[in-house]
């Protein structure tokens, strides 16, 4: 529900100013193997960005 | 005390960025749209807390272990002494098995299951006890190596993709003479031949990426670096630029201009390809500046941000057991934080020279304290710079960085930015918020 209201929030919102972009994701959230070696396999596939 | 910041990036748009939380907006070059103000004022507060919590969070989630300090090749640019890499020791057995586990039990109080990274000199030449600890310690931890190939054979790599084992591949070139020229054997021309075997092994595996070391003799051919590694099928390659940590590594240096114009050549190289064939290739040092700018807490790579992970998410265990924030120390005096053997891993954590590196932090520069992006680029890195000086200054690339910024910025704005993520986790993507686009 509360997803739903955020998607149409962000299109009105789109809507009220076309040329505005500013996002956040917060999909990949990871606290996992960071290092600076591309590890992968320690953060769930489906969420992970790098 | 939080405020948006402006600047212009091609195409007529422009910019605003809080630097201490990462919010931005891009918008017509006009004035600042209402809702975007009303979206800061809501959000900078949780942002604000949250980013704080992954730049100052202290828990260790990966343990570098350099089980040799012995190497097969002789690279110019490595930050390991040649004296240590001609001379150094091997961890035997015993002491590969007692480190896992005084690792194993230090792990255990987390929920989290962490990573070992077998790194420099050359782990493969301690293959057999290397390969003993991923078997034997399989449920305590994910693993990943970084080798130059040239001991690798087929059925290691078979191992290897059983053991879902991280691998990093060291390939400067796809050109033979230009890649032995910069990693070169001691006993023959050079690891070429062995890697690109070894690429081959790997062919499709997600656990697989390719490490460039960039400097004056490839930096031009970085595009078609990507484009030979998309062909075999990698899917992913970091494209770092040569840290100065040892004096020899000078002579390799790239001009900074050309590494701005190449390496953003082979960015959108890999964007075309990536697009055009359906199979992703990514840069995944680039990658990681977007998600500095996208999803701050979701960035993997710990240099690109203060203070850096070193001593403070990672740490490096050395052949002789010293515990140093970060491999780069390896050639540098004073950032001991103990000795595997005699001591644990809390009294590293809480030495004077790992708190030292925690505490090198982007506000304390001159010039990064007043830099837009001084949360995105980190300004690294703290070894090479302590070994230039004084580690309190920008990063020897500070410009490099600039514009690989504004660069990531223009995608985000083109959205082109999903050709840079990995496909498995684009398919997934939450937005936590979400203005236009």
């Amino acid at each position: 529900m509360q997803k739903r209201c955020q998607k149409r929030n962000a299109k009105k919102a789109s809507k009220a100013n076309p040329g505005a972009i500013s996002y956040r994701l917060k999909c990949a959230k990871t606290a996992n193997g960071l290092s600076h070696f591309v590890m992968y396999g320690d953060a769930p596939k489906g969420k992970s960005l790098l | 005390m939080n405020e948006l910041s402006y600047f212009n990036i091609s195409g007529g748009q422009k910019t605003a960025i809080d630097p201490d939380n990462a919010f931005w907006g891009i918008m017509d070059n006009s004035s600042i749209p209402q809702n975007l103000l009303s979206l800061y004022a809501k959000v900078k507060d949780r942002l604000n807390t949250e980013f704080n919590e992954f730049r100052f969070g202290k828990e260790l989630s990966a343990i570098y272990i350099d089980p040799t300090d012995r190497c097969n090749a002789n690279c110019p640019y490595c930050y390991i002494p040649a004296k240590l890499r001609n001379n150094g020791r091997s961890m035997n057995r015993g002491e590969l098995a007692f480190i896992l586990k005084k690792l194993a039990r230090y792990f255990n109080r987390f929920r989290r299951k962490p990573v070992i990274i077998f790194h420099a000199s050359e782990p493969l030449l301690v293959k057999d006890i290397i390969f003993e600890v991923i078997r034997k310690f399989k449920k305590e931890f994910y693993f990943g190596l970084q080798t130059n190939a040239i001991l690798l054979e087929e059925e290691d790599a078979r191992f290897l993709k059983k053991y879902r084992v991280g691998v990093g591949i060291s390939l400067d070139s796809h050109l033979a003479p230009v890649n032995n020229r910069l990693r070169k054997t001691k006993e023959a021309d050079g690891n070429f031949e062995h890697a690109v075997k070894a690429i081959k092994w790997f062919a499709g595996y997600d656990g697989l990426n390719v490490i460039t070391t960039i400097t004056k003799f490839n930096v031009a051919h970085l595009s078609d670096i990507v484009e030979f590694l998309h062909g075999k099928y990698v899917p992913c390659v970091l494209l770092n630029p040569v840290r100065l940590t040892q004096k020899a590594s000078y002579a390799l240096k790239p001009d900074e201009s050309l590494m701005i114009e190449y390496f953003l050549m082979a960015v959108d190289r890999a964007i075309q390809l990536s697009r055009d064939s359906g199979r992703r290739i990514i840069i995944g040092n680039f990658t990681n500046i977007i998600l500095g700018i996208v999803a701050p807490a979701a960035r993997r790579l710990m240099c690109d941000i203060s203070p850096c992970g070193g001593g403070r998410c990672f740490l490096t265990i050395t052949a002789s057991g010293k515990m140093i924030p970060c491999g780069e120390f390896i050639g540098l005096r004073r950032f001991s934080g103990g000795n595997i053997f005699k001591t644990g891993v809390n009294e590293a954590m809480e030495s004077k020279p790992f708190k030292k590196i925690r505490a090198r932090i982007v506000e304390k520069i001159e010039k990064c304290n007043s830099c837009i992006f001084r949360n995105i680029c980190g300004a690294p890195c703290p070894a090479e710079l302590h070994s230039l000086g004084n580690m309190l200054q920008p990063s020897i690339f500070c410009k490099f960085y600039k514009k690989i910024i504004e660069y990531a910025f223009k995608l985000i704005a083109e959205n082109k930015v999903k050709y840079c993520f990995r496909e498995d986790g684009l398919n997934n993507l939450e937005y936590d918020y979400r203005l236009g686009g």
